[in-house]
């Protein structure tokens, strides 16, 4: 069980439950370096603080349901990446698929040490530019490790759908990593 | 695979990782004082209701029986109706210049109201009148209402009769209230009451996105809109319009005290919500829903004046969806929907009757709407209403 300064996290989840505004301002502040990225990749950084924002009622509304099953950390990350996918349907742009479409399916792979040049924020948004449609399948299947069943489910797309432009979003990316790489030389 | 090592690569580079957020504090805690003020308003409105439903629980089970000698406003009407079908009877003798003590007056009269009142109004020539028991009290003949009724046909009648009742006379009653014969009795008397309800509309809605909905939506088939409209909000706070109820009831008398009811209802339900179609999300779409319904509700009435009742009810209620319309852009989609949407009721009313067949009434009441498996609304999302309502009253 991790330590904030004055609260263990379960206390802070008790007094978030109760309502307790300072316990509630205690979890904002722990949590919202970490959840800030997950809504930078899903969207990119102009919509994330909105979601950042919505995400944490979300959190607050429903805390009372967490039942100390898994992380906490990871019931949260739940949330705002569903959140973020919410964002994204309104937003109807995952159903535009033009983007997709252009994406090279084969591309350059990068080499070992390339990826460990790139800063973390820098990566952020190389991922969080990737076509709305390319960038949900890619950070549902290789970050948060979702089959591709899942995936289909999620965002209401075929399991071949998924496969397909996972392959498209991994080679874009690639290649936007790589010329950022060489700029850097 | 050089695809998974980068994948592995990448995640590792991924996990746990940090970034300064801006800082969106100030809109959560709005966001949060917004939510509270929604939940106390949600539960103001529930204790309102469940007090008002203890308090007329409590009227209703430790009210004593009725007794004999109890001045009820029936008895008034029916001492007052007395002087006019009984003049033949009234004795010469000369009104008492000291007045009596009322209270055995009124407990004759209640006596007689109860057994025979309408009994004597078309049998005048009955000699056990309590009238003549009653002595006459010196009285302002000519402001009862008594005087100036018109006695077709009969005898010339000595004042005195009339002074008698004028103990009871209810000076607000409006001047045409005795002009009926043998007005029955509230509880005798068939109602039809036409209504309508407004239900607070206190929930913040408590919907996430539901991936297995979405899913069924997106494997529906394409061109079969009809089947692929699935109510998935994307923000959780869903809005919904106050639900109106109107409808029309009749209520029989089936004791003294009791009465039940049954009418037919009609209640328009609107929610509004952002809602997937073939995978469109469509920003606050409407979702409108007819129903129509049948209550039977039981009541006791506990207090009944001649212009004022007080009562406690108890109903249940089933109710058919007979329409159920998605507005989503310039689309209109309507599906049917099966089975019964049940409900129980239960409150506390006043009714105020301003002419003797028409008066005006109150229900606050708390009414539960069970799971039935109803398209999605207030009624699902906030099982738990506080009932407002509104309506005129018939006699009939």
């Amino acid at each position: 069980m991790q330590e904030t300064s004055s609260y263990t996290e379960a206390e802070l989840i008790a007094g978030c439950v109760r309502g307790d505004r300072n316990a509630q301002r205690k979890l904002y502040e722990q949590y919202a370096s970490r959840m800030y990225p997950v809504c930078v990749r899903y969207l990119g950084r102009e919509d994330a603080k909105d979601v950042l924002q919505e995400g944490f009622l979300t959190v607050f509304d429903k805390i009372g349901s967490y039942k100390g099953e898994g992380s906490f950390e990871g019931w949260m990350r739940k949330i705002f990446i569903n959140a973020s996918l919410m964002q994204l349907r309104k937003s109807d742009v995952l159903r535009r698929t033009e983007d997709i479409e252009q994406a090279p399916e084969t591309g350059g792979t990068v080499g070992n040490g390339v990826l460990e040049q790139i800063g973390t924020r820098e990566l952020l948004d190389q991922i969080g530019s990737l076509p709305a449609g390319l960038r949900s399948v890619f950070n549902l299947f290789v970050v948060e490790g979702y089959s591709h069943a899942e995936v289909g489910k999620l965002l209401g797309i075929t399991e071949q759908s998924s496969r397909s432009q996972l392959s498209r979003a991994r080679t874009l990316l690639q290649e936007k990593i790589k010329k950022l790489y060489n700029g850097k030389q | 695979m050089v695809s998974n090592d980068f994948d592995k690569r990448l995640r590792d580079r991924l996990e746990g990782v940090t970034e300064t957020a801006p800082d969106v504090w100030e809109g959560i805690s709005k966001g949060l004082e917004r939510r509270r003020r929604q939940v106390i308003f949600r539960r103001f409105s529930v204790a309102v209701a469940a007090a008002a439903a203890v308090v007329a629980l409590a009227l209703l089970v430790f009210r004593g029986p009725r007794t004999e000698g109890e001045v009820t406003a029936p008895v008034q009407i029916a001492g007052t109706e007395q002087p006019v079908v009984t003049p033949a009877e009234i004795p010469d003798e000369p009104a008492p210049s000291e007045t009596p003590d009322i209270a055995p007056i009124q407990q004759q009269i209640a006596a007689f109201t109860k057994k025979q009142a309408v009994a004597v109004a078309q049998k005048p020539a009955v000699t056990e009148t309590p009238v003549e028991e009653t002595p006459a009290v010196e009285g302002p003949a000519e402001e009862t209402p008594v005087a100036e009724t018109p006695v077709v046909e009969q005898p010339a009648v000595e004042q005195p009769a009339v002074d008698a009742p004028s103990l009871l006379t209810e000076d607000d009653l409006p001047a045409d209230y005795w002009e009926e014969e043998s007005r029955p009795r509230r509880t005798h008397t068939s109602q039809i009451s036409i209504l309508s309800n407004l239900t607070t509309v206190s929930s913040d809605g408590d919907l996430l996105y539901i991936p297995s909905a979405m899913h069924a939506s997106s494997q529906s088939g394409k061109g079969q809109a009809s089947s692929q409209v699935e109510p998935i909000t994307a923000t959780n706070a869903p809005k919904f319009y106050v639900p109106l109820t109107v409808g029309l009831q009749v209520e029989f008398p089936i004791t003294e005290r009791f009465s039940v009811g049954t009418g037919l209802n009609y209640s328009y339900l609107v929610s509004q919500y952002d809602m997937l179609v073939d995978k469109v999300m469509y920003e606050g779409a409407y979702n409108q829903l007819h129903y129509l319904g049948i209550p039977v509700t039981l009541s006791y009435h506990f207090v009944q004046t001649p212009h004022v009742g007080v009562y406690a009810s108890a109903s249940a209620a089933a109710e058919k969806c007979v329409s159920q319309r998605y507005v989503y852009g310039s689309n209109t989609l309507n599906e049917k929907v099966g089975g019964l949407q049940w409900s129980a009721k239960a409150g506390v009313g006043v009714e105020y009757w301003f002419i003797p067949r028409m008066g005006l009434y109150f229900d606050p009441s708390l009414v539960y709407f069970f799971d039935n498996k109803q398209p999605f609304s207030i009624r699902t999302q906030q099982p738990l209403q506080a009932n407002f309502e509104i309506g005129l009253r018939f006699k009939i």
